[in-house]
C-alpha cells in the first residue's frame, strides 16, 4: 500500500495532526441532518466526476477522493489519512453531495440476512490455520 | 439516510468504476491489553489499522458524588482489520476498547454489527464486564472467548461463566488470540449464533 508510515511505531495513532481536527470541517461534527452517523464500515468510492476534478480539490477532500479510487470503508479512510473518524464522515457527506463520491451505507437488513451470514461463515471456514498458506498483504 | 444508497441494491453511479463489497461488521471487545488487536491481526488480511473513535462514558455511581448521570465523550484508539470473503462481501473486525468502572455506549462503533466477541483474561475478569453488559442489553449475539495466555487458563470455563453470570445461550470458549485458526473458530461460534437467531 502507499502507506508511508515508519515501521514499528511505539505510538499506534502516530503524531498529532498539525491542524485541529474539526477546522477542516468548519466546526461541523455531525454528518448532516440526515440522522445517524455513517457506520464505520460504510463503503465510499470516488465517482468519475470526483476523479476528474481531483486537482481542484483542497487537501483533505483531495486525499479522500484520491484514496477512494478503490472502495474504502470510512474507518479505513480515517486510519490511512490519519483523520478523525468524524471528520471523514463530515467530509465524505460533503463530497457525496457534490457528486465526487458515492457513499454506500450498509443496509442492516441485508448484512444480517441468513444468506449473507452463511456466506461469511463459509468464507471464514475456508481460512486455513496457518498464516503461510494464504498470501499475506505485505 | 435517504440521500445515500444501500450497499447492495442500488446501481453504482454512472462512471463509478468499482463496486464496493457489502461490509459485514463484527466487534471484538474486552479490557485493555486482553488481546483484541492480537486477535484482529491474527486473522485480518491487512495489518490492523488504528483510528480514533468517540465513545460515550457514563460515569459509574462510585465516581459520581452528585448522583446525576454524567456523560462524557472520550476519544479512544480503535484497531480494526478485514477479511475479503469474496469480491462482493467483506468482513470487518473492529476492536473496541473497554475499561472497568465505566459503562460505555459504543453505538458509534457497534451499530449494525452482526455479533460480538468478548475477549477475557481470567486474571482480570472484571475488565470485560462492561462489554458483556453492553452486548446483553443491546441483544447483540456474542460469545465470551477466554484468551489462553501462554496456553494456560487460570480458571475453568464453568468458573468464568459463573463469574460473568452470562446466560446459558452465551457460548464461552477458550482460544488463543495469536492463532489464526483459533480466532477463526471463535468468530464462527458468534456467526453461528447470529445465524441461529435469524431462524428464530
Amino acid at each position: 500500500m502507499a502507506d508511508a508510515s515508519p515501521p514499528p511505531d511505539p505510538d499506534p495513532v502516530g503524531p498529532a495532526p498539525a491542524v485541529r481536527p474539526f477546522l477542516v470541517t468548519a466546526g461541523r461534527v455531525a454528518p448532516t441532518a440526515s440522522g445517524r452517523p455513517m457506520p464505520v464500515e460504510t463503503q465510499v468510492v470516488a465517482t468519475a466526476e470526483g476523479l476528474a476534478v481531483l486537482d481542484g480539490l483542497s487537501f483533505e477532500q483531495h486525499d479522500i477522493v484520491a484514496a477512494c479510487r478503490l472502495p474504502q470503508s470510512v474507518a479505513e479512510l480515517a486510519a490511512r489519512l490519519r483523520l478523525h473518524l468524524n471528520v471523514v464522515r463530515v467530509l465524505a457527506e460533503d463530497l457525496r453531495a457534490a457528486g465526487h463520491l458515492t457513499v454506500y451505507v450498509p443496509d442492516v437488513d441485508v448484512t444480517h440476512d441468513a444468506s449473507v451470514l452463511r456466506r461469511v461463515i463459509d468464507g471464514l471456514r475456508a481460512i486455513p490455520n496457518s498464516r503461510g498458506v494464504l498470501r499475506d498483504s505485505d | 439516510m435517504t440521500a445515500t444508497e444501500p450497499a447492495t441494491l442500488a446501481p453504482a453511479d454512472q462512471g463509478a468504476a468499482v463496486r464496493p463489497p457489502l461490509p459485514v461488521k463484527m466487534v471484538i471487545a474486552g479490557g485493555f491489553g486482553v488481546g483484541k488487536t492480537t486477535a484482529v491481526g491474527a486473522i485480518s488480511e491487512i495489518e490492523p489499522l488504528t483510528t480514533e473513535a468517540a465513545i460515550t462514558e457514563v460515569a459509574a455511581g462510585v465516581d459520581d458524588l452528585s448522583h446525576t448521570p454524567r456523560k462524557t465523550t472520550t476519544t479512544v484508539a480503535m484497531d480494526f482489520g478485514c477479511i475479503t470473503i469474496d469480491p462482493t462481501l467483506k468482513l470487518y473486525l473492529f476492536g473496541t476498547p473497554g475499561q472497568e468502572r465505566f459503562g460505555f455506549m459504543w453505538d458509534d462503533i457497534v451499530e449494525g454489527s452482526v455479533g460480538g466477541l468478548v475477549i477475557v483474561d481470567t486474571r482480570r475478569l472484571d475488565d470485560c464486564y462492561a462489554a458483556v453488559d453492553y452486548f446483553e442489553h443491546r441483544q447483540i449475539p456474542f460469545a465470551v472467548a477466554v484468551n489462553a495466555f501462554d496456553g494456560k487458563v487460570e480458571h475453568g470455563l464453568d468458573e468464568v461463566r459463573w463469574a460473568l453470570d452470562v446466560s446459558d445461550g452465551v457460548p464461552v470458549v477458550v482460544f488463543d488470540a495469536r492463532e489464526r485458526g483459533s480466532v477463526r473458530d471463535a468468530l464462527l461460534v458468534v456467526l453461528e449464533l447470529a445465524l441461529a437467531r435469524t431462524q428464530g
